[in-house]
Parts: C-alpha cells; structure tokens; sequence
C-alpha cells in the first residue's frame, strides 16, 4: 500500500507548519532591523491580548477558574482544603500542592516542553506569598492547572488563573495574585508575547503581583537584560497587572451577582 | 468616656474580594470593632481575606458571607454527616470539611457504655457540632444544649443531595425561603437541611421527594420570584 497522500488528502500539518516558518522568517526580519515592527495580531508593543475569563467550570472542584488569552487557553481547578495524607508530618500551616500539566495537543509539538517542566514549583512560589497558609493547618489545597492550548505566555496566564480559582474556592488570601510577562528583543520591551515572540526573544521577565496590596509575590528574569531596561519592564509588568488585577475583580463580582438574581 | 456607634462601611452588603479595603480606622477613635469570617486587620485598615458578601452583624460586628462547596466547621452548627468509620468511643463522621468529624458514642440522648448505637458505614446522620478548631478534628453531638435528642440522630429513607454552604443558609433563613414556602402549601414532605452545604428530602411518594429535590437543586441562582415561578411550574406538570 503506497504510503503517498492521494490527491483529495487535505494535510493542515504541512499548511500550518508553513506559515509558521513565514511568521518566524518575518520576525527575524525584523529583528535584523531594530526598528519598531508591527506585530502578529496587530498590536503594539504595551498592548496586552484580549483577555476573557470565567469562574466555575468545573463541578467537581471546591473552586475553578477558565482563562483565555488570545490563543492561549487554560483551566485550573483548586480542590481542599483536605486532610493531608497519613504519611506527611504535622504541619501547624496548611499545604500548597501545584500541579502544571499540558495536554497532548496544547502545543504543535507534542509533549511538554523542556522549559514548562518547572512550572509547578513557579506556580507554587508566586500563591505562597498570598495564600493564608496558616488559616488551615494539617490540611493541603490542591492547584490542578491545565494549559489546553498554548500560544505563548504561558506561566502569567496560569498565575493568574489559579489566583481566581483559588478565590472561588473561597480559600483565605492577602489578596489576588495577578501576572504578566514581557520579553526583550534588542532595544525594544515587549508585553504579553506569543509563542513565536517567545521563540526569538533576547530576555524574558516575568511579574507575579498582589495589586491591592503592590508587592511582588515572585520575579523571574532570563536572558541578557540592562539595568534601565528591567527597571522599565519592572513597571510595564506592574502597571499591566494592576489593570488585570481590575479584570479579576469584575469578574468575581460579575459570578456572584449573576448567582443572585 | 462615652462609646459611639462606629460608622457602618459603604461596602456592607457589597461583594468584596481578598485585598478590597472594607474599613479605615483612622478616621475612627475609641470604637470597637469585631470581624467575623473573611476579614483580618492590616495596621489602619480592614482588608477582606475571601470572596463574599460583606455583611454588618450588629453596629459593631462585620463579616463575609460566601457560597462554597467545601464547608468550615463552626460551633453549633447543625450538619449532616455521613459514618465513613467507626472506632470503640466515637464514629468518625464526613461533613464535608478539611478533616473528618468525631461524634463520640455517648453522645446520643441516654447514652451509656450498654447502649451504643451501632451504625452502618454509609449511615446518614443529623447533628450539632460542640467542638470546631482549625488544629483538631470538629466534634459532634446527637443532642441538644439539654441532653435531649431533639432533632437530631440518624435519617433514615428518604434521598440526600449537596448544594453550596450559601445554599443551605438561604433555606434556614428566617423569613421562610421561597421555594420551602411554595412547596409546603401543596405538599406533604419531610426535610432536614444542613449548614454544611447537604439537604435530605423525604415523603411518602417517591415522586414527591424528586419534585422537592429538583426544585430546591434550580432554586440556587433565582431570585424569590423567579423561584415561586419555577416551583408552581413543576407543580403543573406533576397535577
């Protein structure tokens, strides 16, 4: 039996895969020319992607949040607090346990990637920091995140998801986290990239924020930066995380004023 | 030194998130104030910890009132528990919080060494909790504050289903609940509804026990008319 597609055989393997090289080829294009460039999706370089975001799709959860930022999709669902095995220590201060998994289809390449394998404990290390763990000792929340579809930012999305979930399962917190990335390409400070932004970019910083409260629940910063520069991205990233801070808010509000009427 | 009544927040009865500031008190002197659940003060001011309603008590007392799934055990709170174990002094008891529940055997009306209740895994069972602490395990009891067995003890036929703990408080709410109203003038049932977000409905006919059930299951994110709309049309379908 021949192994050759016929005729009819529609291959969206081979067309998606082909743009995709022409979107990196323009990229690169002008990157080489360190000017200002248009973006994919037609925004500017401080424009976040349209955000949409949803409390409790999940029934079975004690809380769930669904996120949606451009082509990025994803759903986390909070379960506890709840009795902490048998076999853990006692603890005075409750338990945060993050889990952070793709499924096989999030990402054109099947499998999670190398770089998303620490995303569990980075999850963990920006909720730590609101989350009233001493409000449920001997107990563990659990922080299931599954990311359906990535298209790039992925971490700030999750962070952000998880912190509303975390709110609608009604767990204790100092505040809401809130996070957004930017990445650097030569001179020019992006906010919110995509996976094909993600892919040539100089550095990447990444701001979990409380906004109510204005700290910094985690900072990651990869790549070649210069001081002026993190100081800018530092307060690009804040200022865009006090408006999703607002987003967040509305959106609570929204649930449960739709829930009494 | 003469005490004035503190002014209330212009966030009572608003929803409030974790961080909303609800009170400054700094505008306020010799006044005190008491926080219920969901609030925690941060130097001057009083912060919300919880998603919720913020709710004013008494002139002096705040609190959040929020719908969840998971329920948090509080003293004299009347639930229903399921039997998940038993040991030689106490039943351990699921009522649907961070720990399992301990409800001790003598803790029935007339309780002694000779006549344990001897309950099944699975046993259905109305109580009143004496003990709550985020540190132990909650404790129950089968008794009211006189030794008599009241209300409470095991429920036997009828169906059990959850709801949200916002759920179970609008239908003990003092002005009868809508849906409990409307129901209770055109039928005959029984119904035993518990704080931690778990209601038992039974009656005669099987029937009966489903309209009820179906009914109070929908009633969550009505309001009170669109509520005795909605029962008096399942009422119709069943005559």
């Amino acid at each position: 039996m021949s192994a050759q597609a016929g005729p009819g055989t529609y291959s969206p393997a081979a067309a998606a895969g082909d743009r995709r090289r022409e979107r990196k080829e323009e990229l690169r294009r002008h990157l080489a020319e360190d000017a200002d460039w248009p973006r994919a999706d037609g925004r500017s370089f401080h424009d976040c992607r349209p955000a949409f975001m949803q409390t409790g799709p999940t029934t079975a959860a004690s809380g769930s949040a669904y996120a949606e930022f451009g082509k990025t999709k994803v759903i986390v669902s909070v379960f506890g607090p709840r009795e902490s095995k048998k076999a853990m220590m006692y603890s005075d201060v409750g338990r945060l346990n993050c889990n952070v998994s793709y499924t096989t289809f999030a990402t054109p390449v099947r499998g999670q990637g190398a770089d998303n394998k620490e995303y569990s404990s980075m999850l963990h290390k920006a909720l730590e920091g609101a989350v009233m763990l001493h409000t449920f000792p001997k107990t563990t929340v659990d922080v299931f995140a599954l990311v359906l579809e990535s298209g790039g930012s992925d971490l700030p999305i999750i962070i952000s998801c998880a912190s509303l979930a975390l709110a609608d399962a009604g767990i204790m917190m100092y505040d809401l986290v809130t996070s957004v990335s930017v990445s650097c390409f030569r001179k020019n400070i992006i906010i919110d990239p995509t996976s094909d932004e993600e892919a040539w970019q100089d550095g990447s910083l990444v701001v979990a924020f409380m906004p109510a409260r204005k700290e910094i629940t985690q900072l990651t910063l990869t790549g070649e930066w210069s001081d002026g520069r993190i100081t800018n991205a530092v307060e690009l990233c804040m200022d865009a995380c006090s408006k999703l801070g607002d987003i967040l808010r509305d959106r609570l509000k929204d649930t449960a004023t739709l829930t009494c009427e | 030194m003469e005490l004035r009544r503190p002014a209330p927040s212009p966030l009572v009865d608003n929803y409030v998130v974790p961080g909303d500031v609800v009170l400054d008190l700094s505008e306020m002197n010799n006044q005190t104030i008491k926080l219920g659940a969901g609030l925690r003060q941060e130097c001057d001011t009083i912060e919300a910890t919880s998603a919720g309603k913020l709710r004013q008590l008494k002139p002096n007392k705040y609190c959040i009132e929020n719908s969840q799934k998971r329920y948090k055990p509080s003293v004299e709170d009347t639930v229903l528990g399921i039997v998940v174990d038993t040991k030689p002094d106490n039943f351990l008891v699921d009522i649907k919080g961070p720990n399992l529940a301990f409800l001790p055997v003598l803790s029935f009306e007339g309780g002694t060494r000779r006549n344990i209740p001897k309950f099944k895994i699975g046993t259905l069972i109305y109580a009143r909790v004496v003990k709550a602490n985020s540190i132990m395990n909650p404790e129950l009891s089968c008794m009211d504050a006189t030794g008599k067995a009241a209300k409470f003890g095991q429920l036997k036929d009828g169906y059990m289903f959850d709801t949200s703990t916002g759920m179970s408080r609008m239908l003990l709410s003092s002005p009868t609940c809508p849906v409990l109203e409307v129901l209770g003038k055109k039928l005959s049932f029984e119904i035993a509804v518990g704080l931690n977000g778990r209601v038992w409905v039974n009656a005669p006919a099987a029937s009966t026990v489903i309209l009820v059930s179906n009914a109070i299951m929908r009633s969550e994110s009505l309001s009170g008319i669109k509520q005795r709309a909605m029962v008096e049309n399942l009422l119709e379908r069943l005559s």
